[in-house]
């Protein structure tokens, strides 16, 4: 275990919070270092301020008194599109540049209600609609392995944060990948919880029947005791993994990945098999759709949320969020029925898979972290935008719902590489006790 | 007169309330096209026309 108080796993800092091996002022201290030292990063739009210091105070006179609170002490960074009340919230971007909150995000609430230090508000893809976190407002996010790439997003700044230890865990919210790509590139654990666990009030909305909120971390242990309390939920019985099936998912989907990817999730996936559990391949056909009908579902359902700015102030959008809206603006009726269509069919699919498997496993991202500004990757010569084979791989479980955790599982070229284990609806426990186990065997 | 796409589009952006700049229009072009083939795919794939089978 490392002595440096910003490189302690959440739970290594809970338990040394308790312990009062730690002091809640000391912790906010170096996380407040690492921040001015990884300014360039840019993981903040707002940084914690003065007020993250006598939160510390006060929750190390409440820690001296032996109060209980499971994150008693411990700072998390919030996305900003989580409401907060009395501190600006721009969901990144420059429309909201101002907006001071009545009132809490439900999920705020329940970390507050922990004991929680509310420390910062993330970096983000503007009002989450992107995953390369080039904004242009705020400034674009940097990746922490190689600064002149992206940490992909949209919650860029809060899996910057993470890795760059500038707090101990944060929460991101995820419509197409949005937690689990930034996760992957940057080389943390991202959870999508099953679509419903965590409730949504408060945090700004991108695509109503897409939206998840969930938490970035250090360590998988982190994620499940940080969806513990945001679900409300007691701590799950432990899982036996050994036995449990994990279907490989093989086809068209997964042919367009770089090899250095696909070395470290089949890496992983043989670990697994040589740990006890039961690896076989799976075929879903059906995925196929995902891009497509993600990107009607999302392009309609983004453009009703900004129905009224995207007509009367279109300049005040970037460029790319800008062309967004308006095309959803011109998705028909009759294209958002065929989405629909497909969605059913998709997750119908993914159901009969999971009639032979437990988990799914596939990689989070098809690649490694981009360069800034590259907008094609090319396969063998063809070309896909970098946007939509950044979702490729994850978008099919928010058109699911199902829950996805996405572990760090080596490195590419130098660059983090991260698996993406699905499990059935409201099975986090199985999926946390896989993603840990992938953790445990890369050690 | 010819109508090309990109008059359609203006057109469709027009009766959709959308204010466009000339660099807008060749932006959103660009990525309609995109959207029209993906969707006309899926459409094919998922929902095919029911007349087709009556040719």
């Amino acid at each position: 275990m490392t002595d440096d108080p910003a490189e302690m796993s959440m739970t290594a800092v809970v338990r040394a919070l308790r312990g009062r091996t730690l002091s809640p002022v000391e912790l906010v201290d170096a996380y407040r270092d690492r921040i001015e030292a990884g300014r360039d990063l840019r993981a903040y739009i707002t940084p914690p301020g003065a007020t993250a210091r006598r939160q510390a105070q006060r929750a190390a006179e409440r820690l001296a008194r032996r109060d209980r609170g499971a994150l008693l002490g411990v700072p998390i960074a919030l996305k900003d599109l989580y409401a907060t009340r009395g501190v600006r919230t721009t969901a990144g971007s420059r429309i909201l540049r101002d907006w001071v909150p009545t009132g809490d995000a439900a999920l705020v609430t329940r970390l507050r209600q922990a004991g929680a230090i509310i420390f910062g508000k993330t970096n983000l893809h503007e009002f989450a609609y992107g995953v390369t976190n080039a904004n242009p407002w705020w400034g674009i996010a940097k990746n922490p392995s190689d600064p002149r790439r992206s940490p992909g997003g949209s919650s860029g700044g809060s899996a910057i944060a993470v890795v760059g230890g500038m707090c101990a865990a944060a929460l991101g919210s995820d419509t197409g990948g949005s937690i689990r790509i930034p996760a992957a590139l940057c080389g943390c654990v991202g959870l999508k919880p099953t679509r419903g666990a965590l409730p949504l009030d408060g945090v700004f909305p991108l695509g109503w029947s897409l939206d998840h909120a969930g938490p970035l971390t250090r360590t998988v242990a982190d994620a499940g005791l940080l969806f513990e309390v945001l679900a409300g939920r007691p701590a799950p019985r432990p899982v036996r993994t050994r036995g449990l099936s994990v279907g490989v998912v093989r086809g068209p989907l997964t042919t367009r990945i770089q090899p250095g990817v696909r070395a470290r999730v089949e890496a992983a996936s043989g670990a697994l098999r040589r740990a006890g559990l039961r690896v076989r391949d799976v075929r879903i056909p059906e995925l196929e759709w995902a891009v497509a009908t993600q990107l009607v579902t999302l392009r309609a359902e983004a453009s009703a949320v900004h129905a009224r700015w995207i007509r009367r102030r279109p300049r005040s959008y970037g460029a790319d969020v800008r062309v967004r809206l308006q095309l959803g603006a011109l998705v028909s009726g009759a294209d958002y029925v065929v989405a629909q269509r497909a969605r059913h069919r998709i997750r119908e699919a993914i159901g009969q898979a999971f009639s032979d498997v437990d988990i799914l496993m596939l990689a989070t991202a098809p690649m490694t972290a981009p360069l800034i500004g590259d907008r094609v990757v090319r396969w063998r010569g063809v070309a896909e935008p970098v946007d939509g084979a950044l979702v490729r791989l994850t978008s099919p479980f928010n058109l699911s719902g199902l829950p996805a955790l996405s572990v760090p599982c080596g490195l590419a070229g130098g660059l983090p590489v991260g698996v993406q284990l699905v499990g059935q609806w409201n099975d986090e426990a199985r999926v946390l006790a896989v993603g840990r186990l992938i953790e445990e065997l890369a050690q | 007169m010819p109508v090309t796409e990109r008059d359609q589009l203006a057109a469709a952006a027009r009766a959709a309330g959308l204010r466009l700049a000339s660099q807008d229009l060749d932006h959103l072009l660009v990525a309609w096209k995109r959207y029209r083939a993906l969707v006309d795919d899926l459409r094919g794939r998922v929902a095919p026309d029911p007349m087709d089978d009556d040719d």
